[in-house]
C-alpha cells in the first residue's frame, strides 16, 4: 500500500486505466445512490452509444450521465432522475461506465438483466415526467390558495 | 486494533480496491489498491483485535514465517494509523 499525490480522476484513468469511487449526487437515482453505490469509470476509447453513462465535466465538476442520443460533435445527454436534456460536446466526455456496485452487488454494463432495467426505466420517461410536472404544478397551485386564504407557512 | 467504518473493499478485475462511502466519502476523496494479503489482513481488521491476533489469522491464512507475519502486520497497522483509517 503505497500513498501516491493527489490525481484528477483524467490523471487516475490515464496512469491506472479505470477510476473507482463513490457516487455523489443523486442524479442516476434509482440505479445509483448517494454515497453508497461504488462506480468503475474507463477511459473512453471510441464514441459512445445510446444508454451508455458517460463521465464528462461540466465546469469543474464531474457529471455522470446517460447518453440518450448521438450528435454530430457530442451527445444528448440526462440524468436517470432528471428532466431536462443537455447537449454535451465530446470533447467534455472522459470517460465510461463500464460496472458498478449497487447495495455491494456487482454489475457490469454489458449484462442483459442491466440493459433490460436501462431500456425499461427510458421507455417510462414520459410519463415519469408527466406525473412530476403534475405534481409540481398541484403543490404551487395548493400554495397559491393557501395564500389567497390568508395561511402563512412557518419559517 | 480496528479500521474505522466507511469503507467498503471491492474487486474489480481481480484487484482489491478500498473505497469510502457515506459520510467518509466526504473527508476522504481517493482510493486504496490493495495486495490479497493486504485485503484479507482490511477484512481482518474491520473488526476489533490486537496484532498478535493479526499475525496468529496471517499465518493461519498463509504458509509464513511468524517474524516476516508479524513484521507485515506491524507495518500494515502503521500505514493505516498513519493515513488516520483506524480507529
Amino acid at each position: 500500500m503505497e500513498q501516491s499525490e493527489k490525481q484528477t480522476i483524467e490523471q487516475v484513468l490515464l496512469t491506472h486505466g479505470k477510476y473507482i469511487g463513490p457516487t455523489v449526487g443523486v442524479s442516476m437515482l434509482p440505479m445509483l445512490k448517494n454515497r453508497r453505490d461504488t462506480i468503475v469509470v474507463v477511459p473512453k476509447t471510441e464514441r459512445l452509444k445510446p444508454l451508455d453513462v458517460a463521465l464528462y465535466k461540466r465546469g469543474e465538476a464531474y457529471v455522470l450521465h446517460r447518453v440518450l442520443k448521438v450528435v454530430d460533435g457530442g451527445y444528448i445527454i440526462r440524468g436517470d432522475n432528471c428532466y431536462a436534456d443537455e447537449d454535451v460536446p465530446e470533447e467534455t466526455v472522459i470517460g465510461v461506465l463500464s460496472e458498478f456496485f449497487r447495495k455491494g452487488k456487482h454489475y457490469t454494463c454489458t449484462d442483459k438483466k442491466y440493459l433490460k432495467y436501462v431500456r425499461k426505466h427510458l421507455k417510462h420517461y414520459k410519463c415519469r415526467r408527466f406525473f412530476v410536472i403534475l405534481k409540481a404544478k398541484s403543490r404551487n397551485a395548493v400554495k397559491k390558495i393557501l395564500r389567497a386564504l390568508g395561511w402563512r407557512s412557518k419559517k | 486494533m480496528k479500521i474505522k467504518k466507511g469503507f467498503v473493499l471491492r474487486v474489480v478485475g481481480g484487484e482489491n480496491v478500498v473505497v469510502p462511502v457515506g459520510e467518509m466519502s466526504k473527508v476522504f476523496h481517493g482510493m486504496i489498491n490493495l495486495n490479497d494479503t493486504g485485503a484479507f489482513m482490511w477484512k481482518f481488521f474491520s473488526e476489533e483485535h490486537t496484532l498478535e491476533e493479526g499475525v496468529d489469522a496471517l499465518c493461519a491464512e498463509y504458509e509464513v514465517e511468524r517474524e516476516r507475519a508479524a513484521a507485515d502486520v506491524e507495518k500494515f497497522m502503521e500505514i493505516i494509523q498513519k493515513n488516520g483509517f483506524a480507529e
